[in-house]
């Protein structure tokens, strides 16, 4: 019985070392995934922190600089959340952030009406310091079944 | 032909309905005419789910756009090898792949168990049959493959562009594979728990399907990385995104699970553990699936978001909880004689790894599902990124070399302290030495040089075992060296592939820990003639040469590199216009070298400025990933290499009791 003890003990402290590697990175490393109209909802409280913000960017804000490597745009909640895993929220404005990335190429997909996921961080202004922006795959055309 | 192709699914799902029937009754009556009727029943399945992939592939390859998977997923002008990888380019079609690797494979497991295990196999195959079930079921009510569009279009919409490439050709069909053989072991797993037949004979019947589903992830996983590095151009081969970690669960647990069996056949110990590997091991291959068809987590991956998540969901938690409540019912019957004798043992150092591999799968799988979990628990969704898994699995990384180091030297039940000190000599200082050299190098990272110094001793490790082996053939029969490792690994391939595989695992552990910490990146826009550093490399941009087909636009940059002056290599990164869904990809230019990838990317090219944009990433020792798993790869086929010794093990288990002390000793330790 002692042995079998004392590896209960060994795994264990292997098993308790794993949780708290685990909590401790969940706790530094997490960021909210949030809409652009949740963002907007909770503006103030979000200031200052990293975000993941799920958008569409609006048509006629884009500026890109190639020299420079500086996108803005501005996002906003896509009109039509049906079937979207958006979920609308009771802000009454809708809201509207300008984001701006710096340093990194323009995404492939990246165009006026295309979904965007930002990474990045709320600054004070109600800018979007993006170190990412990720464009989703345009959905595809559906054609209609026989019946 | 579509026609044909539904008939054969309802057909398949008919005679996989009728194949339980058949078995539950031939078991009752005890009649060997309704087992028979009961496999070939299966096979009939096989043949008629084959007629359906055939019809598929058909309609694919001659473009009948009458049907909407192929006007969905392909086109005219769409390269034929595309076509063909069509199949499991979306979602109908990869469900049917998946339905006919899982009936052939079901065929295999009949052919081979003809004579063997009279009692679990219809068990076996009642619960492969249950899954194909499930899958047909999908197949011929939820997501219909042969599905017809009322009005013909003139032509498809195309395969994904980014799946337009010679990896994602065979990536999916590596990693489905791995996932459907995991079916077997299970499959038997469960065999055995019905029967009470509990010994080690179901794992040693399925040893070699679970190496060969571990072959299969490995390669999957090592194909998707490799496609992530060529396609998605951002430098990086491995973004710990839901999919990726979906692959990588299953193959850290049967990863667990192949080195946990050998403590139950050499000790009689961890039964259930084994049982609940394995278990867990297929779960989470439906958890795969369940992950990328069902749009619950957000995904580069997931581009078919449908209805399926249900459907997948349901059928999971049956597996999950049938399962448990089987293994909860025979715990009796699972209790081992032997226990653990000491920490200085190789059972000690099997059940650490055991510990890790979970632990890490476990972190894994927590850090995919948190977002679901958070919005559940605090009603916002929280998401964590690279850096979480990074910073949970690296130390556990750390411990599993370790452990990888220490294990294959440390003798089973217990080891003296001066043994220890004996065998350990040699890998300890290769360590301590690799981390002193790399510290005058002037690393300072404690990461890093840990790192490197655990990777010498686990190659110390190796290097030690093969030299022990081959000086003891050179001694015993008189071999020289080279002769001596030829027989070495072929009489014991169990035991030198593996090594052989531990040898790729460290190459590949050195390749990751040193391209995430060192990758340098340089973005810049230029003008033609311009140039830029990177590294010790010079780059100048020569131009753009523009090249239209019908299928794609290619408009490619021209970049010579230079490094100390000599011109080294030149280098043609492109920008891909894809015509039919239009959508741009890009095309990366690689100068691989086993010291460092550099690695060019097209970003953008600005009509207005003149400017084109360039990403360029230099990456330490990325080659060793890629050889790594080409290693790993050797090495499994090494360790399933058919070997008389084994097949001899297997025939004493199955007879086992009398037998019991025949069983031969591999490696001769």
């Amino acid at each position: 019985m002692p042995s079998k003890l004392r590896f209960a003990v060994g795994a264990g402290l292997i098993v308790l070392a794993i949780g708290y590697l685990i909590t401790t990175a969940v706790r530094n490393t997490s960021e909210y995934y949030l809409t652009v109209n949740e963002v907007g909802a909770r503006q103030a409280h979000l200031t200052g922190q990293m975000l993941r913000v799920a958008g569409r960017v609006k048509a006629g804000t884009i500026s890109w600089d190639p020299a420079t490597l500086t996108l803005g745009f501005a996002m906003v909640s896509p009109p039509n959340p049906d079937g979207s895993p958006l979920k609308p929220v009771t802000a009454a404005d809708p809201a509207e952030f300008r984001v701006v990335a710096r340093g990194e190429p323009k995404p492939d997909m990246f165009a006026a009406g295309r979904d965007v996921i930002v990474e990045g961080r709320l600054a004070s202004d109600g800018t979007i310091e993006a170190r990412q922006v990720l464009t989703s795959c345009p959905s595809k055309y559906i054609p209609k079944k026989a019946k | 032909m579509p026609l044909i192709g539904q008939l054969a699914l309802a057909l398949a799902l008919l005679v996989a309905v009728y194949s339980i029937g058949a078995n539950l009754l031939g078991m009752r009556r005890n009649s060997p005419d309704l087992l028979l009727s009961a496999r070939h029943a299966l096979w009939a399945m096989c043949a008629m789910v084959t007629v359906a992939v055939a019809a598929l592939w058909t309609g694919l390859l001659t473009s009948d756009f009458s049907l909407e998977y192929v006007a969905s997923y392909s086109s005219v002008t769409l390269p034929i090898q595309y076509k063909i990888a069509a199949l499991w380019g979306g979602q109908q079609g990869s469900l049917l792949f998946w339905t006919w690797l899982l009936s052939i494979f079901t065929s295999i497991a009949i052919f081979q168990n003809r004579r063997r295990n009279p009692e679990i196999t219809p068990w076996a195959l009642i619960v492969l049959a249950g899954v194909a079930i499930f899958f047909l079921g999908m197949l011929n009510f939820v997501t219909r493959p042969f599905d017809l569009l009322a009005t013909v279009p003139p032509d498809g919409s195309d395969l994904n562009p980014l799946l337009q490439n010679y990896w994602m050709a065979i990536h999916p069909p590596s990693l489905y594979t791995g996932y459907v053989s995991a079916a077997v072991p299970f499959a038997f797993a469960c065999g055995a728990l019905i029967t009470r037949k509990l010994d080690d004979g179901w794992i040693r019947t399925t040893r070699r399907w679970a190496i060969f589903s571990w072959f299969f992830l490995t390669l999957g996983n090592m194909f998707g990385a490799r496609w992530a590095y060529e396609v998605l151009g951002w430098g990086g081969y491995w973004a710990w995104d839901p999919v990726e970690n979906a692959a990588f669960m299953p193959w850290l647990v049967m990863t667990a699970y192949l080195h946990s069996v050998m403590i139950q056949e050499r000790k009689d110990m961890l039964k259930v553990w084994n049982l609940a590997l394995i278990g867990m091991a297929f779960m989470l291959t439906l958890f795969g699936t369940f992950l990328t068809r069902s749009g619950v987590i957000s995904s580069v991956h997931s581009f078919t978001q449908s209805g399926l998540g249900p459907y997948f969901l349901t059928f999971l938690i049956v597996v999950v909880v049938g399962y448990t409540a089987l293994l909860f019912s025979r715990v009796n019957d699972l209790k081992s004689p032997a226990e653990f004798e000491s920490y200085l043992s190789r059972e000690a150092a099997f059940l650490f790894n055991n510990l890790m591999l979970v632990g890490i799968a476990f972190a894994v799988f927590w850090g995919t599902i948190f977002p679901v979990i958070s919005e559940a628990a605090r009603g916002v969704k929280i998401t964590v990124g690279p850096p979480f898994f990074n910073k949970v699995n690296g130390p556990l990384a750390l411990g599993l070399v370790f452990l990888m180091g220490v294990g294959p030297l440390i003798a089973w039940r217990r080891t003296s302290p001066q043994t220890l000190m004996r065998t350990f000599l040699a890998p300890v200082t290769m360590g301590v030495g690799a981390g002193v050299v790399v510290f005058a190098m002037g690393l300072r990272q404690w990461y890093v040089l840990t790192a490197l110094s655990l990777a010498a001793f686990a190659l110390g490790t190796v290097a030690v075992e093969f030299r022990r082996g081959v000086s003891a053939r050179r001694h015993l029969v008189h071999e020289t060296p080279a002769r001596a490792l030829v027989n070495l690994v072929a009489k014991n391939n169990r035991r030198y592939g593996g090594y052989i595989i531990h040898l790729g695992v460290v190459f590949a552990f050195v390749g990751i820990v040193a391209s995430s910490f060192f990758r340098t990146e340089v973005k810049r826009s230029v003008r033609t003639g311009q140039s830029f550093t990177i590294g010790a490399y010079e780059v100048t941009y020569l131009g753009l040469k523009g090249v239209e087909t019908a299928h794609l636009e290619d408009l490619s940059a021209r970049l010579v590199v230079r490094s100390g002056g000599r011109e080294i290599a030149t280098m043609e990164p492109a920008k891909l216009f894809y015509k039919r869904p239009q959508q741009p990809a890009t095309r990366v230019a690689i100068r691989s070298t086993p010291l460092a990838d550099l690695y060019v990317v097209l970003a953008g090219v600005d009509d207005k400025s003149g400017l084109a944009t360039f990403e360029v990433f230099l990456t330490p020792l990325v080659f060793w990933l890629w050889a790594g798993g080409l290693m790993m790869a050797m090495g499994t086929v090494v360790v399933m290499w058919p070997n008389v010794r084994e097949r001899a093990a297997l025939a004493a288990a199955l007879g086992r009791d009398e037998a019991l002390d025949a069983e031969p000793v591999p490696g001769g330790d």
